[in-house]
């Protein structure tokens, strides 16, 4: 899959978990414009287009970043960090999809400028439809930053 | 225990549109606490509870338009996400404005998420109730301050 | 003979002539009576300035405003054709014939060729007047002609600051004109529903006509604005592989398609020289319009392409309604229809929009149709860059 045309960036290590929301996301499709990233040092080289993504650029970021917080290597929140603290990528809607419900890791990420947050339901249907929903207002009704797969630019006007 | 209303703030100069998303808002399910403001500097006293606003309560969503008188949209958003008190509270960017530079804008300066309000009626309600189904029905929101 | 220059003649001919200041470029004083007594007994009423040399000549051309310069080949201190060169510097349109004793053939055809306007041969001074006046008149026309292009080129740059301030005021207008519409046609749409039943019979017609007039306006306006934008952000043309762009369209139409059941066919498209995508825009209206005005079996369309000399021509051909001969150049003007509202959803400026953007890219657009029989829309596209080199395909 050609890289430069990713609209989710899925950043879970649990296979169960990616598994399931690959086919809520599926069921809308948008399962086929998926990346997925097992750790937080993967999900850092997508999006600032380093090591095995070198050939990817800014300007081609993806439309949404669901992003887990109990990740090896990296950790979630502070791929968050990286990700809103940096111009490049600052505009990337990144939504948090964890099962964590510790009011602080809510405090923290929203002060670290996460797009949302949301708790992954234990219940096998709520979750799907958590996935399809959230999919669904991310690409559809919301407009994020990228138009044809491209970046806009603030300097830009079309 | 009851769980109080989750609390939205509309900030549109356009009577005609606050009135619009109200109804809206209105015809769901979900109840809600609504306020509304008209312009930038009004939504920041409203937001720091000054003079007029002291009994405001604090929204769990703003809707925000662009389009404002006296301050707009992106220093309202600029305004918000500078103070702490008020930096984690989820903001729709909700405009009519197309424009790339106004989408990308925004999101640097912190939306959380930005919605295009349409021109027509069933859209107009179908957005609306999408906002308030996700940020109301799906997400946690950031932990009431007070 | 000294260097100094002489003025000669200023007698009165016979009857009143052709006034003609003339300037001379020659060392024997009797040669040059010879051409003023020439010019004078054709009639001209001719004031003649001789000089010998450069400085000389430079001088009185700048302070007599000679209409004619009449040079002699060979002088002491100078050449004749040199002071073609002078003339040019000083930035001066001035005819300059060559007078001269014996000049082969081959170097009179060399000097007009360098720019003299005409030779004479002293001893055929005869020919003289005649030369002058041929001269005159060649330079009246030459002027004549720029002055026509001048005042061309001023009435094109008013054109196009006219068409620029048009299409500005048409995008504003449609821009501004969505607030307060969308306005309309929400609360109409919102009354409709709300009071649907509850206030007398003609309550609902009215908000009926109110809203459905408010939402035709809408679409109205948005196609308007559209229209006026195409060109307006600049189109940059590129290599444009109209391959690609038809995936891309089919695409975006893949519903339509799918919904009436339409086959389109196309054969192998060209790559073309244009803004890429309005290239999109007028496949896509093209396909769109042949699913639409589809008759009673499910639309064929075929997209082909074939070169016309310097340019593609493609064509879109459906198995449609048709139309009929004396509309095909209607079709093409913004909001014209042919059908009534009810019966083919639009507004009629697709075609508009596809005749803009294939005019501004340097082509042209036309239908072939009969009713009932289908119809063949063709446009052509540049195939490589006016300005540049063929495009490699």
């Amino acid at each position: 899959m050609n890289s430069t045309e990713v609209d989710i960036l899925l950043v879970d290590d649990s296979q169960e978990d990616v598994d399931l929301t690959l086919h809520a996301l599926r069921s809308e499709n948008l399962a086929n414009r998926v990346f997925v990233a097992r750790d937080g040092e993967e999900a850092l080289e997508f999006l600032f287009c380093t090591g095995p993504h070198a050939e990817r650029s800014f300007d081609h970021p993806p439309k949404l970043v669901l992003l887990d917080l109990k990740l090896p290597k990296i950790d979630g929140m502070q791929v968050l960090e990286r990700v809103k603290n940096d111009d490049r990528t600052r505009t990337i809607p990144v939504v948090l999809l964890t099962s964590s419900k510790e009011d602080r890791d809510r405090m923290v990420g929203y002060n670290l400028g996460v797009n949302s947050y949301l708790q992954k339901p234990v219940d096998f249907d709520a979750f799907r439809k958590l996935v399809k929903l959230s999919g669904l207002y991310w690409l559809v009704t919301n407009q994020p930053p990228v138009a044809n797969g491209k970046a806009y630019s603030a300097g830009q006007s079309k | 225990m009851t769980k109080s209303l989750p609390r939205v703030l509309i900030v549109d100069d356009n009577p005609a549109d606050v009135c619009l998303v109200r109804e809206a808002l209105a015809v769901t399910e979900r109840e809600s606490e609504v306020s509304s403001v008209g312009d930038g500097v009004e939504a920041m006293s409203f937001l720091t509870r000054k003079e007029k606003f002291a009994d405001a309560f604090c929204p769990d969503l703003v809707i925000l338009d662009l389009n404002l008188p006296r301050k707009d949209g992106q220093a309202v958003l600029a305004s918000m996400k500078a103070a702490p008190a008020l930096r984690k509270i989820p903001v729709v960017i909700f405009s009519t404005s197309q424009l790339p530079k106004d989408i990308v804008r925004s999101y640097e300066l912190g939306a959380n998420c930005y919605v295009r309000k349409p021109g027509n009626l069933n859209e107009f309600f179908y957005a609306v109730r999408s906002i308030e189904d996700f940020w109301f029905g799906f997400v946690n929101l950031p932990p009431r301050g007070e | 003979m000294s260097g100094a220059a002489t003025q000669l003649g200023t007698q009165t001919p016979p009857q009143p002539g052709l006034k003609l200041r003339a300037l001379l470029l020659e060392d024997n004083a009797l040669d040059a009576a010879l051409v003023v007594r020439a010019l004078f007994k054709d009639g001209f009423d001719v004031k003649a300035h001789v000089v010998q040399d450069e400085a000389a000549f430079t001088n009185a051309l700048r302070d007599d405003s000679p209409e004619v310069v009449l040079a002699d080949y060979n002088l002491p201190t100078w050449k004749g054709m040199e002071a073609l060169k002078v003339i040019r510097q000083e930035g001066l349109d001035i005819p300059m014939i060559l007078v001269s004793g014996a000049l082969g053939d081959v170097t009179a055809v060399e000097c007009i060729k360098q720019g003299a306007t005409d030779y004479v041969l002293k001893d055929g001074l005869a020919r003289l007047p005649e030369v002058i006046r041929r001269a005159l008149r060649e330079k009246e026309e030459r002027s004549l002609r720029r002055k026509v292009q001048e005042d061309l080129a001023r009435k094109a740059d008013e054109l196009a600051r006219s068409n620029a301030d048009l299409e500005q005021f048409a995008y504003v207008a449609s821009h501004d004109l969505q607030e307060p519409l969308r306005m309309v046609t929400a609360y109409t749409q919102l009354l409709a529903e709300r009071y649907r039943g509850k206030l007398d019979e003609n309550a609902d017609k009215f908000i009926g006509y109110a809203s459905e007039g408010a939402l035709r306006m809408q679409v109205l306006i948005q196609d308007l604005l559209a229209f006026s934008r195409v060109g307006r952000n600049g189109s940059t043309s590129n290599s444009v592989d109209c391959n690609a762009v038809m995936a891309e369209v089919l695409q975006t139409l893949s519903p339509a398609i799918r919904e009436s059941g339409a086959v389109v066919t196309c054969g192998t498209l060209p790559t073309v020289w244009a803004d890429r995508t309005q290239v999109a825009q007028v496949f896509q209206n093209l396909i769109g319009n042949a699913i639409k005005f589809r008759g009673k079996e499910p639309p064929a369309v075929s997209v082909q392409a074939e070169k016309s000399g310097e340019q593609w021509q493609c064509s879109v051909s459906d198995n449609g309604i048709g139309i009929d001969s004396e509309y095909v150049e209607k079709i093409f003007v913004v909001f014209q229809r042919l059908h009534a509202r009810d019966e083919y959803p639009g507004n009629g400026i697709g075609l508009a929009i596809c005749k803009k953007i294939v005019e501004r890219n340097g082509g042209k657009i036309w239908v072939e149709s009969q009713p009932g029989c289908g119809s063949t829309f063709k446009f052509t596209l540049p195939s490589h860059d006016p300005e540049g080199e063929e495009v490699a395909r």
